[in-house]
């Protein structure tokens, strides 16, 4: 067993306290491995996208989180406390959405959170029935409360999912997937409701196979790949982990591949990018400091290429993601 | 079985608190204490098991055995009873079965019998005296008091008969002594018995029978609970319940008494398969004067009984043949401590002794 | 399911009523006493519920309390609110038992209030062959009927252990019918007389014993010792595997 990390470094509220902290964290069925080994670190106050296709892990990570299931090895760390040995501490300052809204079928919306709420021993009963109302206001189900969640639509369901995370005020908000089954409304209230969670200190932890949805609301992501914690930091130190880019708007595309070949660059043409009048998009990583962007454009010129808009970009996160995550439909396993 | 596990659990504190040896006896004077216990009064549980080594019927779990499958299963099965007595006019005995109960309540001149799962009640009024003996023949209810037992086998106390001590031990939470009888010939069936008596009343607590070469008890009657208290006066008072089925029973003038016959009287009875209800007419008599005699006196006595004594409906009865086996000669019942043999000529043969015995006996006349 | 409890001695009662005169020693215990006695309605009901449709409905209860939540994802929202492993287990145990007490009670008061309905009602007859007044008769009905539930105690912890091995509630609920069954079966095996004092079920029809003349303790606290330990066996079963168990669910 690796030392807790509860005891080190989580004393005070200083910036470099952490909301979440694994280390060497495993877990295996079987033969399977499902977690195999990392150290997350996600800041107090940071919303932080947990990115990862299909399999890679993300679930099964939370689970351990929360205390659901115990990790073959490794530590964790939630709030500055062990888990799962302070699950009872922990847990009351957590709201949780875990792979998917689970209900009674035969109760209300209301009285299913009623139900939750009071299986925690300790949540006052006397400001349940107001702080039930609020959760529902919050996520715009107050109409449907009284109806039973069996005649609630999928959407429906995940909001009272989220509604039955935010029961009580909550420290760590752990929300897997939360968009998932949303219309784009409720997916825009999701992204607000994120937001103003992080307005008020919470830490969101947010799992995602949706880039985009992470690119919006984050400001800390890991990215998960068969199991393994390929990255994670800032979005900004991850898009600058990734190689810059030049990009090249010209309609003599072959003849700037040609070009750019020769200067010792690994140029596409760019299919995603119409070709218009004004030509189509070339573009290539740029390798480790291979002189400066503007000889490229000197080089183009001179070899007769008609540039219409160079730019040399910083990586993007869906370049980063594809290039950490591979970009095929297999599940990794 | 299962109830004296319960009381086992029950009894343990109890048994820690009270477990004082009683003083060391002689067998003969274990003998005298028996001899001078001077018991009317109590209240008890008596449990009887029995491993005979025959073949049990399964419980169908929804109601006791009925009709002629009783008595196989008194023989087979465990059973639980509940002794009440208060001098020697007031008597109950309740064999209790399951969802079931057959009630045998003496009181004064009155005698009552109930089984409550046909809900029928024979009422018998007993002359002042001289009934004692013959009693149990009407008894619906065949789990014997130890006391009886314990009787029957130190009268065969003589030449025939070891008798040692065993050590102390506790029976129904109450110290006992060990009287072990063995049968000094080889030729029966018995092992020997073991006669547990209250240390303190010299009251027979309990009978084991073991069978030659068998180490589980083939016969087993014991107090599992009892108390010397008189047991409550309205035990003893009984009402034929609305709605039953009242016989009365009318018993000869004079007690039929055999007084050539070796063995008393009273176990005369037994050998007509116990438990089933005698139909007035019986007790009556006629039975009773079918010649029965006793070869020999000790443990390998066997016993004849003259063709005609035992019905041939009896022994046609399912659950007789289905314990009965062909054998050369006719048919026989085996158990671990007693054989019955019927010949062919429908002459019936019995003793605590091993086929052979009996068919030799048969062959001999 | 507490409806169909009570609709069995609705159903005795009305057939009998239909039905011409019944011979004493054919069918359940008791059940020829109707006509003359409604209390005995609510005893033969309870003799005809005990080896099926009490095991039955229990073992769906017991089965269904940590599986049928597991089954439906919110066993993992209740862990996270969090309610504790070991409270759950006593909660979840606790709400059987109501059940078990709610389960013989209907059986108890629905029978007698049938019986009370369509038959004449009076001293009864016990089956030492005494006779005690309503009044007491209802009195030890209603002991009958806590006698039953403590018979199923012990059982309702093996299908909470039962309901703990499985994330399916039908599953849990057939092993846990099933083993009662097979309790039952192995009783009535002679062959294995050694075994019987050990099975859950084998004092469920000595709630007979207090319907005699006096009253024999002995058997309730027998059964309430075995049930006490399969309570103890299969409680602490059902802690050791839930307490470590990973919810995946
Ligand atoms: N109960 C289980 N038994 C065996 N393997 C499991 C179990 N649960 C998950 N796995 C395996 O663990 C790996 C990670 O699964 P997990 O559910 O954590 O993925 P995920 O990242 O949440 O995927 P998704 O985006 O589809 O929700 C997968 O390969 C999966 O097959
Ligand atoms: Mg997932």
């Amino acid at each position: 067993m690796s030392p807790s990390p509860g005891d080190t470094g989580t004393t005070g509220p200083g910036p470099a306290a952490l909301a979440v902290e694994t280390h060497g964290l495993v877990k295996r069925f079987g033969h399977q491995l499902a977690v195999g080994g990392i150290d997350l670190a996600v800041p107090q106050g940071s919303v932080f996208g947990f990115l990862g296709p299909n399999g890679s892990g993300k679930t099964t990570t939370i689970r351990m989180l929360l205390a659901l299931a115990a990790p073959t090895h490794g530590a964790v760390a939630v709030l500055g406390q062990d888990m799962p040995r302070s699950f009872r501490t922990v847990l009351p300052r957590v709201g949780a959405l875990v792979e998917g809204p689970a209900f009674y079928p035969f109760l209300s919306g209301r009285a299913n959170l009623h139900r939750l709420d009071a299986a925690d021993a300790n949540s006052p009963a006397g400001t349940r029935a107001a702080r039930v109302d609020a959760a529902l206001d919050r996520v715009g189900l107050t109409h449907a409360a009284g109806k039973k969640v069996r005649a609630y639509s999928l959407g429906m369901k995940q909001r009272l999912g989220i509604a039955n995370a935010l029961l009580a005020p909550r420290e760590l908000m752990v929300l897997d997937e939360p968009t998932n089954g949303l219309d784009p409304q409720g997916t825009r209230e999701v992204r607000s409701l994120v937001r103003s969670l992080a307005t008020e200190g919470t830490t969101v932890f947010v799992s995602s196979h949706l880039l985009a949805e992470v690119e919006q609301i984050c400001t800390h992501a890991g990215i998960m790949r068969a199991g393994l914690l390929v990255a994670q930091g800032t979005l900004a130190e991850l898009r600058r982990d990734g190689r810059e880019q030049v990009r090249v708007l010209t309609p003599d595309m072959a003849r700037a591949c040609g070009v750019l070949a020769r200067l010792g660059l690994v140029p596409e043409i760019a299919v995603s990018v119409p070709t218009d009048d004004d030509g189509g998009l070339v573009r290539a990583p740029v390798p480790e400091r291979r002189g400066e962007p503007a000889d490229i454009v000197a080089a183009l010129v001179a070899d007769g290429v008609r540039v219409r808009g160079f730019a040399v970009e910083a990586g993007s996160l869906e370049d980063r993601f594809v290039e950490l995550t591979g970009e095929g439909f297999e599940v990794v396993e | 079985m299962p109830a004296v596990i319960g009381l086992g659990v029950w009894a343990g504190p109890l048994q820690a608190t009270v477990a004082a040896k009683a003083p060391d006896r002689t067998p003969e004077q274990v003998l005298a204490l028996v001899a001078q216990s001077r018991v009317d009064a109590l209240s008890g549980t008596i449990e009887q098991t029995s491993d005979l080594g025959l073949p049990q019927l399964p419980k169908t779990g929804l109601g006791a055995t009925a009709g002629a499958a009783s008595w196989v299963d008194m023989l087979t099965a465990p059973h639980t009873a509940r002794v009440y007595l208060d001098g020697p006019t007031r008597m109950r005995v309740q064999v209790l079965d399951q969802l079931a109960e057959r009630d045998l309540v003496r009181s004064g001149p009155d005698l009552w019998t109930y089984n409550s799962s046909d809900n029928t009640v024979t009422h018998v009024t007993m002359p002042a005296r001289g009934f004692k003996k013959t009693l149990p023949s009407a008894l619906p209810a065949r789990v014997e008091s130890p006391d009886q037992l314990a009787r029957q086998f130190l009268s065969a106390v003589g030449p025939t008969t070891r008798v040692s001590e065993g050590p102390q031990s506790r029976m129904a939470g109450r110290a006992a002594y060990h009287l072990i009888l063995s049968p000094r010939t080889t030729d029966t069936l018995i092992g020997s018995v073991d006669i547990a008596v209250d240390a303190a009343t010299g009251l027979p607590l309990g009978v084991t029978v073991l069978a030659r070469g068998q180490e589980k008890p083939a016969l087993q009657v014991q107090f599992t609970q009892l108390s010397l208290a008189a047991p409550a006066a309205d035990v003893f008072r009984f009402v034929p319940p609305a709605g039953a089925h009242v016989q009365q029973l009318t018993l000869p003038q004079r007690p039929v008494a055999h007084p050539d016959a070796k063995l008393p009287n009273a176990r005369l009875p037994d050998a007509k398969l116990p438990g089933v209800r005698l139909p007035g007419h019986m007790i009556q008599g006629e039975t009773h004067r079918v010649p029965v005699t006793v070869a020999g006196t000790g443990w390998d006595a066997v016993i004849e009984a003259a063709a005609g004594t035992v019905s041939q409906q009896m022994l046609d009865n399912p659950a007789v043949a289905a314990m009965m086996h062909p054998v050369t000669g006719g048919r026989a019942l085996s158990t671990s401590v007693f054989t019955v043999f019927v010949a062919t000529d429908g002459r019936l043969f019995a003793g605590a002794v091993p086929l052979e015995r009996l068919q030799a006996a048969a062959a001999a006349r | 399911m507490l409806a169909a409890l009570a609709a069995i001695p609705v159903l005795i009662a009305v057939v009998v009523r239909l039905s011409a005169h019944v011979p004493p020693g054919r069918g359940p215990v008791f059940l020829d006493r109707i006509t003359q006695n409604g209390m005995f309605v609510a005893a033969t009901a309870m003799v005809v519920a005990i080896p099926l449709f009490l095991p039955l409905t229990v073992g769906v209860v017991a089965g269904d309390t940590v599986a049928g939540e597991a089954g439906m994802g919110t066993l993992r929202y209740l862990l996270v609110a969090p309610a504790g492993r070991i409270r759950l287990l006593v909660v979840k145990y606790l709400g059987a038992v109501v059940f078990c007490v709610a389960a013989t009670l209907v059986i108890v008061l629905a029978g007698s209030a049938i019986g009370a309905l369509l038959f004449p009602v009076g001293p009864v007859t016990l089956l030492s062959g005494d006779t005690v007044g309503a009044g007491q008769a209802e009195w030890r009905l209603v002991l009958v009927a806590a006698y039953v539930t403590v018979s199923l105690a012990g059982f309702a912890a093996v299908g909470l252990f039962i309901s703990t091995l499985t994330d399916a509630p039908v599953g849990a609920m057939a092993a846990t019918v099933v083993l009662a069954i097979a309790s039952q079966v192995l009783d009535s095996l002679p062959q294995l007389a050694w075994l019987h004092p050990w099975l859950f079920s084998h004092y469920w029809f000595d709630f007979a014993d207090l319907l005699r003349q006096p009253v024999t303790w002995d058997s309730f606290g027998a059964n309430a010792v075995l049930q006490a330990g399969y309570l103890a066996v299969f409680g602490a079963l059902a802690y050791g595997r839930f307490a470590s168990k990973d919810v995946l669910s």
